[in-house]
């Protein structure tokens, strides 16, 4: 993975020293928090429901067993020992004070980490595929293009205060696990035909109130010239996106309203910078810079490249819950003698994505034994260890299932994406974490979720999408009626992914649904799937061959609290 | 960076009871809205020094005649941050130096509080109006806490991965005694 050259090491602690700063100012009165908000978001402090939140940047998901061990640290030393592993790949803290802030960023800055940009209407931190580099199915390994991108998205000086939040998502494998589609910009690393790497750009995604998929605004953009390119797309952003009205701000609105128009613009944006603008020229990327970044994506040091000889054969009596973490947990690798093996953070009790202190200590220490002291943080909340060899699958089972990692759900319904919600996020209309742990309740039975397969299920405290209910197969929404907490169900969302075919947003199977009735709910959307499949078929295929009709009717006879409220809308 | 003191400032608009004069007579270091501009431009001479303020919905290219080479006619162009949250008065200024090379005085006037100084620095303002309760001396501060950036801007118009940086970090170091840079404002 990227290590820091001295350069980028002073530019974190510089970033550290003025935040010390600005935080003095603000606690000694001199800056208000009017003036001290937008300072403390682009360094990842929110002010949430209990306590200001602190949102840590992974960059396109890649982490040490280092800096997972600084991570536990700060749980336990700061916060109530725990974090919350994000969809975008971050870690968020959710009870430290303010006045120890600057103490924390210290201690990231330590081990080569921030918070900058994780807030804030800024270019944020850079998503990526959580098998990068890894993947069988990768063109080109996004990683080098991600750093170059992070490096040059960070404090640029003309894009810290956009419209609204602009989030970049790369990926370099056929299949798309990073929901590019649903981003402001998603980049696709391609090959063309003589060989040559470039992006297709696609901008304008998000979801929100407003769920919009990406277009296609570059067909192949070559690799030199993407900076230029998504400077070109930013300024037009920045001058033309709409700032009165926070619903209709993020860039899809403008390239929606716009149309071709916002195209034309940032194409003779482009031709601007690189044929004019001093220093335009200047950003194309050279082949020696690529190279430089390149190089710390090299294979880890030790790793075999060839097939191992003796290969451990799996026992016939093998445990039936080893050989569900292998069909579940573990994931082909682009090396034949290795694999990548998700530690499952889904699990009955904590919430989804949610470590402890200790958890985070026993994963890097997984990661130190087991994956040459690396890990990822994945899409879906889990984490990752990309450098596994195929002997040592049994003794990582073993070590894993003592740590709590070892739950053979990867892909399956308990293995859902939820937000906090209401439980911390100010901005949620409802919780997130009851509902999940009520859903991973029902559905505790191991051959059930087996034999329902392959569904993403999303969960999102409010519309702000946190928890992506738009591009779940099953989504599910909070939203506030009369201070009441109620849940808007869709179904046949998708993110993108090989499985779940072409992002689009799911379809609403009714009015909303009081909290006591979700499990309800999904179980008889479910039992509708399970009923109707064809053999073999994914719930997503089923439900998109199906429409939401039949799922509607299914959980519309499970109403109980709400049916007066539907006796009301109807009439 | 330099910071206007409002009761020193050479630069005056040109207002009546009635807000802007329609048709200012020509003089030296006025500063006019972009309508006097249009209708003083064409009648006052071309040598005047001039300043324009330009509001921040506005591109640029649309003073590109008055900005550049021996036809430049403008001194001063004034930008304005109606909220400080409001970044599109940076992309402006960056517009104003990198594409049309201009080389007066970019200023920014509004809710300009100390914090936004790197970014204005980087992107090309060289003068400043702070808001009133804000301090200089912090101001000043606030500039000095980052050795270099990654991406370049109008003050460096390279990028990190063009430069030098381990001979930028020994003359950083021999100028300011110490080996790390950050914090040295503090």
């Amino acid at each position: 993975m990227y290590q820091y050259t001295e350069f980028d090491r002073q530019f974190v602690r510089a970033r550290a020293a003025q935040f010390r700063d600005q935080l003095r100012r603000h606690l000694d009165g001199e800056l208000p928090e009017d003036d001290f908000k937008a300072l403390r978001l682009q360094n990842g402090w929110y002010v949430q429901r209990h306590a200001p939140m602190l949102r840590v940047a992974v960059p396109y998901g890649e982490l040490s067993s280092r800096q997972l061990h600084q991570l536990a640290r700060i749980a336990r030393e700061f916060d109530r020992d725990y974090g919350h592993f994000t969809t975008r790949q971050n870690l968020q803290y959710n009870w430290i004070p303010l006045a120890r802030a600057a103490d924390v960023m210290d201690l990231l800055a330590e081990v080569d980490m921030h918070g900058i940009q994780t807030s804030g209407n800024c270019i944020r931190n850079i998503t990526s595929d959580a098998l990068a580099g890894i993947a069988p199915d990768e063109v080109v390994d996004p990683r080098p293009y991600c750093e170059i991108l992070r490096q040059w998205s960070t404090l640029h000086p003309e894009f810290a205060f956009l419209p609204r939040k602009f989030k970049i998502a790369i990926t370099g494998a056929r299949e798309d696990r990073a929901a590019i589609g649903w981003h402001d910009i998603g980049l696709q690393l391609l090959k063309n035909d003589a060989g040559e790497v470039g992006f297709k750009v696609l901008v304008g995604g998000g979801m929100g109130r407003t769920p919009i998929i990406g277009s296609v605004i570059g067909e192949f953009v070559p690799w030199q010239q993407i900076l230029l390119f998504i400077e070109a797309i930013v300024r037009v952003y920045n001058r033309l996106g709409r700032r009165d009205n926070l619903y209709k701000a993020r860039i899809k609105i403008l390239v929606k309203a716009e149309g071709r128009k916002f195209a034309d613009a940032v194409n003779a944006e482009f031709r601007h910078i690189l044929e004019h603008d001093q220093g335009g020229a200047a950003h194309l990327i050279p082949q020696a810079e690529l190279d430089r970044v390149a190089a710390h994506f090299q294979l880890p040091a030790g790793i075999e490249v060839r097939h191992a000889p003796d290969l451990p054969r799996l026992q016939a009596n093998a445990p039936v819950a080893y050989l569900r973490w292998l069909e579940r947990n573990v994931h082909t690798h682009r090396l034949p003698a290795y694999r990548a093996v998700t530690l499952s953070l889904k699990r009955a009790g904590p919430a989804p994505g949610d470590a402890t202190g200790d958890q985070m200590d026993r994963a890097a220490e997984l990661a130190t034994r087991f994956s040459h002291g690396e890990l990822r943080v994945t899409h879906d909340q889990n984490l990752l260890l990309p450098w596994v060899h195929e002997c040592e699958l049994h003794a990582l089972w073993l070590a894993a299932r003592e740590a709590g990692f070892a739950t053979p759900n990867i892909g399956l319904l308990s293995d859902m994406i939820a937000c906090p919600g209401g439980d911390f996020c100010a901005l949620a209309n409802a919780r997130s974490i009851p509902v999940a742990a009520a859903i991973t309740e029902r559905f505790e039975d191991l051959d059930r979720l087996y034999d329902i397969g392959d569904i993403d299920l999303h969960i999102s405290g409010c519309i702000n999408s946190c928890g992506h209910h738009h591009s779940g197969h099953i989504g599910i929404l909070g939203v506030d009626k009369d201070g009441a907490e109620w849940y808007q169900i869709t179904v046949a969302g998708s993110d993108g992914s090989t499985n779940s075919g072409a992002a689009t947003p799911g379809k609403v199977i009714g009015p909303s649904f009081a909290a006591e009735e979700v499990p309800d709910v999904i179980e008889a959307v479910i039992d509708t799937y399970c009923r109707e499949r064809r053999p073999g078929e994914l719930f997503i295929d089923t439900s998109r061959r199906l429409g939401a009709a039949p799922f509607r009717a299914a959980a519309d006879a499970v109403r109980r609290a709400t049916a007066v409220a539907m006796a009301c809308s109807t009439t | 960076m330099r910071f206007i003191d409002t009761r020193h400032d050479r630069w005056q608009r040109v207002e009546g009871e009635d807000g802007p004069v329609p048709h200012p007579n020509p003089q030296s270091e006025r500063l006019l809205t972009l309508e006097q501009w249009h209708a003083v431009r064409d009648t006052w001479p071309p040598n005047l020094p001039t300043g324009v303020m330009l509001p921040n919905t506005l591109d640029v290219d649309m003073l590109a005649d008055d900005l550049r080479g021996p036809q430049s006619r403008l001194a001063l162009v004034v930008l304005q941050f109606p909220k400080w949250t409001d970044g599109r008065a940076y992309s402006q200024a960056r517009a104003l130096r990198a594409r049309h090379r201009f080389d007066g005085e970019v200023r920014a006037v509004g809710e300009v509080l100390v914090d936004m100084m790197p970014l204005m620095q980087r992107t090309g303002f060289d003068a400043v109006q702070l808001r009133h309760d804000q301090s200089v001396e912090a101001a000043v501060r606030a500039l000095g806490f980052f050795p270099g950036h990654y991406q370049g801007d109008v003050r460096q118009p390279q990028p990190a991965f063009a430069r030098d940086l381990a001979a930028e970090n020994a003359a950083a170091s021999a100028r300011d005694g110490s080996a790390l840079f950050a914090g040295q404002g503090i």
